[in-house]
């Protein structure tokens, strides 16, 4: 406690200065709210496929998914994200998160998309985690992402490679998909309010 | 410890230090929130007409008003640095590269100069400027070059157009292919400008008004990117009726007589071909999946939320990720050794060829020369057209023949055959008027020194560009 107050008091800004301190304080939070909310951040923790198309550089692969065998019966996370232990569970999702906002926000994202060695690993080991009856009694169980780089066993999707996200499959693929929209960063009552206001004029 | 009151009070400079990083950061995040504000709308924005389009528009700026993302695009035809192992944008001199083709195009413009051909965006400007057009020549050769062009034939009518002399029209000929050539000014629906593919389909009785988008995106290339010969009063005519293989086209082409001149050398009566990079591409596995031209010349392209074609026209190699890989999933350097595997197995029997054809030419001059009689004679040189003709149909196609492997392979092969068959024919008649065999190859071995063997005054042909340079071509620019 003594030095949570010690802290405190190295912070604690001149006496001239609070005014201007406490305004810019409230900058600075109020901006850090709106960009939680419109960046819909508390999303990001559940394992909603709907999070994965915030950004709708995945509206086609959110389009085939949803259209194919794996929509009625695995989330995104399910198969992109470890589901083994909950450390490593969202050690990824912060890791990847960050690259995939760092990417869309300096528009550095690639026009097709393929999966890095890392992503490899973690979907290879998820479609075994799921599909284990069809595989556990042929070697197939023991293919990792690691192996098969080596040479050693092929990855599920080297023969099922249409599985679950279609043929062709680039940014442009599908990207007006009837997937469904994000919705308005305005709360409803102030999008009535303003229409009431424009009735009025 | 001290507080920040105290620090700052010793050393003021520190409070502005805290200022601005607090600046930056409420910056950094004002810019994080604006983007993400910025690329939710942009999805909502499209196809917004700013300025209608007249119809028959030849101004590709006109249209790039309402289209910046595909005219920005377009004008990047104009970058010239892209080259691939045998290709690419960037201007490449083929006699140069392969000194043989001059032979070959002995008494022809071709041997005059001949130059892998720059971005749609210098389509007129490079027809000034090669050497293969100070000859008197047809308006017929506009037809490919210029947004104008529908609207001359709008204006003069098809025939009457094709009539006219090229140096009649140099005035009216000055925006490069562009928009109108593919578009309707309306709709932005792709259409046929050019009389001659639908004439085409019409003699096979397809009405090209039926083509699917898909069809259409690969018709539209197709108006140029073809064979095509000129017929009577310079009349544009693509030599489909049989089929469109080499070998069709070639019956096609004997039946009716077609010459495109007579060579200075073997004196055979011989087939140019132009580029009939539709027709090869036809026989190619990504046709036969559907695939159309667009789709790796004209890949579809994502900005943001938006998506549009991307109108950079060029070698699908520079842009791997938005071709290839959107349905190949391996790596750009294993898809681009694919490419180039294949070309190097094409390039390998093309210069089989290349050297055939020039040392037949020159065989077939020797024969001449011992007092051959054209009766003998007949035979050798038939087979020295077909050779040619089929060898043409794979190198003057664009893409190295990466549009259909196999058969520009199976072609090249028979076009080695029916070489190797008219030199055998030869070894008789050289036999019969007691000439040596093989004989003495000249040096043929630069552009220069092969110009020099066939007798072209290549300085003539540069003091008559720079007339046209100098007198004619100010004239044509300066009245628009």
């Amino acid at each position: 406690m003594n030095f949570i107050r010690k802290i405190f008091s190295f912070l604690k800004p001149p006496h001239r200065w609070r005014l201007s301190v406490i305004i810019l304080t409230g900058i600075f939070t109020g901006i850090f709210f709106l960009v939680l909310h419109i960046s819909m951040a508390a999303s990001y923790l559940s394992d909603d496929p709907k999070t994965c198309i915030n950004c709708h550089v995945m509206y086609p692969h959110y389009a085939s998914w949803d259209k194919g065998s794996h929509g009625h019966v695995a989330t995104c996370a399910d198969c992109h994200v470890p589901q083994d232990n909950f450390f490593r569970k969202y050690y990824v999702k912060a890791t990847d998160g960050l690259r995939h906002a760092t990417f869309f926000t300096m528009r550095w994202e690639p026009q097709t998309l393929m999966i890095k060695d890392a992503g490899i690993n973690v979907v290879q080991e998820n479609c075994i985690r799921c599909h284990i009856d069809l595989v556990d009694m042929v070697q197939l169980v023991e293919v990792t992402g690691r192996s098969a780089a080596k040479g050693e066993g092929k990855l599920c999707w080297d023969c099922h490679r249409e599985t679950p996200h279609g043929t062709v499959k680039s940014a442009s693929a599908a990207p007006h998909a009837l997937v469904e929209r994000l919705p308005s960063v305005m709360p409803s009552w102030l999008n009535i309010f303003l229409e009431q206001g424009d009735d009025n004029k | 410890m001290k507080t920040i009151r105290e620090l700052t009070e010793k050393k003021p400079w520190l409070s502005w230090v805290l200022f601005f990083a607090t600046v930056i950061i409420v910056f950094l995040i004002g810019l994080l929130a604006s983007s993400i504000v910025e690329r939710r709308s942009e999805a909502q924005l499209y196809f917004q007409m700013v300025s209608p389009i007249p119809e028959w528009e030849p101004d590709n700026a006109v249209w790039g008003e309402n289209f910046p993302r595909q005219y920005e695009s377009y004008k990047k035809t104009l970058d010239t640095n892209f080259r691939s192992k045998y290709a690419g944008s960037a201007m490449i001199d083929y006699l140069e590269q392969y000194p043989e083709l001059v032979v070959m195009w002995a008494g022809y413009p071709f041997s005059r100069d001949y130059n892998q051909g720059r971005g749609h965006y210098y389509s007129v400007e490079d027809i000034h400027n090669t050497l293969r057009t100070t000859g008197p020549m047809p308006a017929t050769c506009w037809t490919c070059k210029s947004t104008d062009v529908p609207r001359l034939m709008n204006e003069m009518g098809v025939g009457e157009f094709y009539a006219g002399s090229w140096e009649s029209l140099g005035h009216e000929v000055t925006n490069p292919i562009g928009c109108q050539d593919c578009h309707d000014p309306e709709t932005m629906n792709l259409r046929i400008t050019r009389p001659a593919l639908a004439e085409a389909f019409e003699r096979q009785g397809i009405n090209i008004e039926d083509a699917t988008h898909q069809e259409m995106r690969s018709l539209v290339c197709a108006q140029c990117h073809v064979e095509y010969y000129f017929g009577e009063d310079n009349y544009l005519i693509f030599p489909w009726d049989k089929g469109y293989s080499a070998e069709n086209m070639e019956e096609y082409k004997d039946e009716v007589g077609h010459v495109d001149w007579v060579h200075s050398i073997s004196k055979a009566p011989m087939l140019k071909a132009q580029h009939p990079d539709y027709e090869l591409y036809k026989t190619g596995i990504h046709a036969k999946r559907g695939v159309s031209c667009a789709d790796c010349h004209l890949p579809y392209h994502r900005e943001g939320g938006i998506k549009f074609t991307n109108h950079h026209l060029m070698s699908p190699l520079d842009n791997i990720e938005a071709t290839c890989q959107v349905c190949h999933r391996e790596s750009e350097a294993t898809l681009i050794a694919d490419v180039y595997e294949r070309q190097d197995k094409i390039s390998e029997l093309r210069r089989v060829v290349e050297k055939n054809l020039a040392q037949l030419h020159i065989e077939a001059g020797k024969a001449w020369d011992a007092g051959a009689k054209e009766e003998e004679m007949q035979e050798v040189l038939t087979l020295i057209r077909h050779a040619q003709w089929r060898w043409d149909w794979v190198a003057a196609a664009n893409g190295y023949g990466i549009h259909s492997p196999n058969e520009a392979l199976r072609v090249l092969g028979t076009s080695i055959h029916k070489s190797q068959e008219a030199r055998i024919l030869l070894t008789t008649i050289f036999h019969k008027y007691g000439l040596d065999y093989p004989i003495d190859m000249p040096d043929i071995s630069t552009k220069a020194k092969a110009q020099e063997f066939i007798g072209l005054d290549m300085e003539e042909q540069r003091r008559k560009q720079k007339d046209f340079e100098e007198n004619t071509l100010p004239q044509w620019l300066g009245a628009k």
